[in-house]
């Protein structure tokens, strides 16, 4: 379709809007992180720094457990993807490929899930989890993480079971591949944007939940980012610079990872619908 | 699965190590809420030098936010994995009463006292129904803080009366500069600063002596009605502080005073740093009051651990900290803003040798002399009625101030609302 | 089924369903419906602090949060929540989405990177817009004024209206980018011959978009919508670290008001009580809207 000049005009404003309401907050706290302290709380802010110091990154580094909390969070986010995948994975096919009764019923029941106030099942998951000895585990944030990513990833594998033609799966079955053999050598490949973008829709849940990873881990040792890092905010005091370096470093990895496997997660939800 | 592993294996060990009699190492784990990365540092310094003194000991730290800790210390000592050593404050110590049985330490109070000599009134929020429930450890108060330039070119003396300190409010507030950073948040900060204006118009009991509440009465109302008052000249976004934002604002000279505990650390890394300029004084007095007075906090050790040798353990520890070398380093984790709770303490070469001490020793000076007028609300009259712990809990001095100065409720009324509503968390 | 020509498929096929539905379902039901189950029996006793036992209480405590002005006040303000972010969240990703679906220099980098405030942990975007809301370095309040739209500084939570648009902005800009690309996806769907067609006919940007996208982009938004609702009610951690409730109530959501009955006034029979009112009103709420989608779901 041809495109008028005025058409042209609001097209760029629009995306002008877009990029400054989603870039201008990242670029004010990145920069500020690299402020002088009096610069970063002065009345009159500025766009662009007057002052350089390394000072905020060098008091994360050496006086917090920075590191440790991003690799605990790498470490449960990852765990947590790879669950939800493997979980999605079997419950859409039994969902999307199967025949039984009470399908339909079941699949319902699962987007109920989020309709738990997860602040309900706070306590009694703290109980329970201290019953079998899971508070204080990585493990226990990677049970919560997958109940809360699975509902919504098994939803999202409906799109992508209904986008692979099911003729390749009955070909291959006519061909004599049995169930397993079709599933591993046909179906997972022809999966993999969808499990793409479910992986990396887990691993942003639980790379950024707070409350439960707030309750159930006790050790300064096992705290993940989010935490950790509302542990630095303090009680009474406020070090802007401190936060914002921690900020910036807690976002800079995952824009990283997200520059390599950002283009799947988008490819993995748009085009599996094109076809 | 490499999780399922390790957490068996986990427990296996426990099992097994549970099963051999007498361990060699006693386990000592606290919790505290001095979560600042420096102040972990300081206590860990104390720590692994104890355990050193101490190879059949084992302390370790585990810091925890205020925020989250109300609901994780019942929880855990529910789930029986709650620490062994707490430190608290008095109206969270009622809370802990109440979730779980408690032994009292006041004999080992009264030893400690014998040999550092516990300032009194640190100890009373913690003694009441026959026992001490908790050892104290660090004291705060709040305090006056002003720049001293911003005063001195306004014209202004520092305000010792109400009429005072809203005139200079008045004169103070133009060109962006807030007169006086006062919050109006539902936070505990607000309870203070509340606290600290009722208390010094003669509103400072909230109980009757036979435990009935006197909140509602014609002192506070007026303490309600001048903080509105004076609410007109902070800062915009005050009914968002917490005492990081009062500091910052201070920090920034957008607020020329404030009330806080302590702002030195701050004022030193963000701010001037100019010893010269900072300035603090007692919270003013009502015109009619003849002196200040101000809140104060007693921060205190609780001990949790139930077993004869982690009690033991935790004690050896605590009169570790109590011992006046020793003590001046734990105070001055956060330089300025812990002060001491013992007389030897407040005499330690180690609290008055700080770098930051040093620089702003009158400050230091000035703080120590207010906090002897300090009260705190509940804790006050020789009694302590455990009703402060809900009241405490929901803020509800904090509450009705909102109601005042935001929603703009006539403050008798709003007073009135906030005695049914103790009365209420009660029940 | 039909990819087994033979007549054993059904039986077949539920063995396996079983085999396949065992542990997604079964974490679920542990990790949900058996706490779900203990926060019932919690609301039936009379039990203040968490952890202590109390004795049977019946609807006691039914009876006393339904008739308190408080829960309903704040099923009031989680309305208000829920609507205004599903309103401006809406909004913003509709429009980020068709901007996204057009042919652009950068379009392919733009749709990638819209997502970039989502990947932000909660913590951090409080940190972040506590800052940049602040009169001590906040640069949003110098902004309005140069643009003239206020003429001193605000308050962004000084009142309780204003603390709520506050919240419901700062939500939508962390959740718009997710929707968007969601929405993009649904976009993708539409074929483009209808439009090409549709050009063809003589039918404008609006007519187009009145006539094709907006009927065709229903089943995606119907879902986001219900999974929005459910999800941004549930929301606890932005409200709580921004502004805990407050100025004055204005922001206290249903679940702020139950972790405070709990963990503030101590009150865990009651807070169980008003989770299970909720969760009663969610889960009916969810299985409307879902029966209208489900018949659609599952099938081909």
């Amino acid at each position: 379709m041809k495109r008028g000049p005025l058409s042209w005009l609001v097209l760029a404003l629009a995306v002008f809007a877009l990029a400054f309401v989603v870039l201008a907050p990242m670029w004010l706290v990145g920069t500020s992180s690299f402020k002088l302290p009096r610069e970063i709380i002065n009345r009159v802010p500025t766009w662009f720094p007057h002052s350089f110091t390394l000072q905020h990154y060098q008091k994360l580094l050496q006086t917090s457990a920075f590191p440790t909390y991003f690799l605990n969070s790498v470490l449960v986010a990852a765990s947590s993807a790879f669950v939800t995948v493997i979980l999605a994975l079997m419950a859409g096919y039994a969902f999307f490929r199967l025949e039984f009764r009470g399908r339909d019923f079941l699949y319902r029941l699962i987007m109920v899930a989020y309709a738990f106030p997860s602040i309900v099942i706070l306590i009694p998951i703290y109980l329970m989890f201290a019953k079998v000895g899971l508070i204080d585990t990585d493990l226990a944030l990677v049970l919560v993480n997958v109940t809360f990513a699975l509902p919504f990833s098994i939803w999202m594998m409906r799109t992508f079971f209904a986008s692979l033609p099911r003729e390749l799966e009955e070909a291959a079955a006519i061909d004599g591949a049995g169930r397993w053999k079709t599933v591993v050598h046909v179906l997972i490949p022809l999966l993999r944007p969808g499990i793409a973008a479910i992986a990396i829709f887990a691993f942003v849940a639980s790379w950024t939940e707070y409350l439960f990873a707030s309750v159930l881990i006790i050790s300064d040792a096992k705290r993940t980012l989010p935490v950790g890092l509302s542990g630095i905010i303090g009680q009474y005091q406020i070090d802007w610079g401190l936060l914002l370096a921690g900020a910036s470093l807690s976002v800079l990895p995952v824009i990283v990872f997200f520059a390599f496997v950002g283009r799947w997660f988008v490819a993995g939800l748009t085009e599996g619908a094109v076809k | 699965m490499r999780f399922k592993g390790q957490s068996l294996a986990g427990a296996l060990a426990l099992t097994v190590f549970g099963a051999l009699p007498a361990l060699a190492v006693t386990d000592v784990k606290i919790w505290h809420m001095e979560q600042p990365p420096h102040r972990v540092q300081r206590v860990q310094e104390l720590i692994d030098a104890f355990n050193a003194a101490n190879p059949d000991i084992k302390v370790s730290q585990e810091p925890q936010s205020w925020g989250e800790v109300y609901a994780k210390v019942p929880a855990a000592m529910a789930a029986g994995n709650a620490p062994d050593i707490l430190f608290a404050i008095p109206d969270f110590t009622t809370v802990i009463r109440k979730a779980g049985q408690l032994d009292s330490v006041a004999d080992f109070v009264k030893e400690l006292d014998e040999k550092h000599h516990f300032i009194p009134a640190t100890v009373e929020p913690y003694s009441y129904d026959g026992g001490v429930w908790a050892v104290p450890l660090y004291n705060m108060s709040l305090n006056f803080w002003y720049h001293k330039k911003a005063f001195a070119d306004a014209g202004i003396a520092v305000p010792t009366t109400w009429s005072e300190w809203k005139a200079a409010a008045e004169k103070l507030s133009k060109d962006g500069v807030v007169g006086v950073g006062l919050p109006a948040n539902k936070q505990l900060y607000t309870d203070q600063t509340t606290y600290a204006v009722m208390v010094n118009n003669g509103a400072s009991e909230l109980f009757n002596a036979d435990g009935t509440l006197r909140f509602d009465n014609p002192k506070t109302v007026e303490s309600y009605a001048f903080y509105k008052d004076l609410y007109k000249f902070s800062s915009p976004d005050a009914a968002n502080w917490t005492w990081g934002e009062a500091e910052a604002c201070f920090a920034s000279e957008t607020c020329a005073s404030i009330l806080q505990f302590s702002v030195i650390s701050t004022y030193d890394q963000q701010g001037g740093g100019d010893a010269a300029d900072l300035g603090v004084a007692a919270v003013p007095h009502a015109d009619g009051e003849k002196s200040s007075s101000t809140i104060a906090y007693s921060n205190a050790a609780i001990i949790l651990a139930k077993d004869a040798a982690k009690r033991d353990a935790a004690k050896k520890f605590i009169a570790f900290l109590l011992e006046p070398e020793n003590y001046g380093k734990f105070l001055n984790m956060e330089p300025g803003l812990f002060l001491p709770v013992t007389a030897d303490g407040a005499k330690s070469t180690t609290f008055w040798s700080d770098p930051l001490v040093v620089k702003y020793k009158p400050q230091v000076e000035q703080m120590i002399a207010n906090s002897h007028a300090g009260m705190l609300f509940g804790f006050t009259g020789g009694h302590v009625f455990p009703a402060i712990g809900p009241i405490s809990a929901q803020n509800i001095l904090a509450e009705t101030l909102q109601k005042v100065v935001i929603n703009g409720e006539d403050p008798a009324a709003a007073v009135k609302a906030g005695q049914a509503q103790m009365i209420e968390a009660t029940k | 089924m039909a990819s087994k020509p033979n007549s054993s498929g059904r039986s077949d096929d539920r063995r396996i369903a079983v085999l396949l539905l065992a542990l997604p379902l079964g974490l679920l039901a542990a990790t949900l419906i058996v706490p779900m189950i203990s926060a019932i029996n919690i609301s039936l006793r009379d039990i203040r602090v968490i952890g202590s036992d109390g004795p049977f209480a019946g609807f006691d405590n039914y009876a006393r949060v339904l008739t308190d002005g408080t829960f309903w006040h704040a099923l009031g303000i989680s309305v208000v929540w829920v609507v205004g972010n599903a309103v401006v969240q809406t909004i913003l990703a509709l429009t980020a989405a068709l901007v996204l679906n057009e042919k652009f220099p950068g379009v392919r980098v733009a749709r990638v990177w819209i997502i970039l405030t989502w990947i932000i942990p909660t913590v951090v975007v409080v940190i972040i817009w506590r800052w940049l809301l602040s009169p001590s370095g906040g640069m949003v309040n110098p902004l309005l004024i140069q643009l003239g739209i206020i003429d001193r500084p605000m308050g962004f939570f000084a009142s309780g209206p204003a603390a709520m648009t506050s919240l419901i902005l700062i939500n939508s800009w962390r959740w718009f980018p997710f929707v968007a690309i969601m929405l993009l996806a649904g976009l993708q769907r539409i074929p483009n011959d209808i439009y090409e067609a549709a050009a063809v006919d003589g039918a404008g940007a609006v007519a187009r978009f009145r006539a094709i996208t907006w009927p065709l982009l229903q089943p995606t938004l119907l879902v986001l919508t219900v999974m929005g609702t459910l999800l941004s009610f549930n929301v606890f951690d932005i409200i709580w670290l921004l502004t805990a409730g407050g100025p004055a109530g204005g922001t206290e959501t249903l679940p702020v008001l139950i972790y405070e009955t709990a963990f503030k006034a101590y009150r865990m029979g009651d807070a169980a009580a008003m989770s299970v009112v909720a969760s009663v009103l969610m889960i009916g709420l969810a299985l409307v809207l879902l029966d209208r989608l489900a018949p659609k779901e599952t099938g081909r």
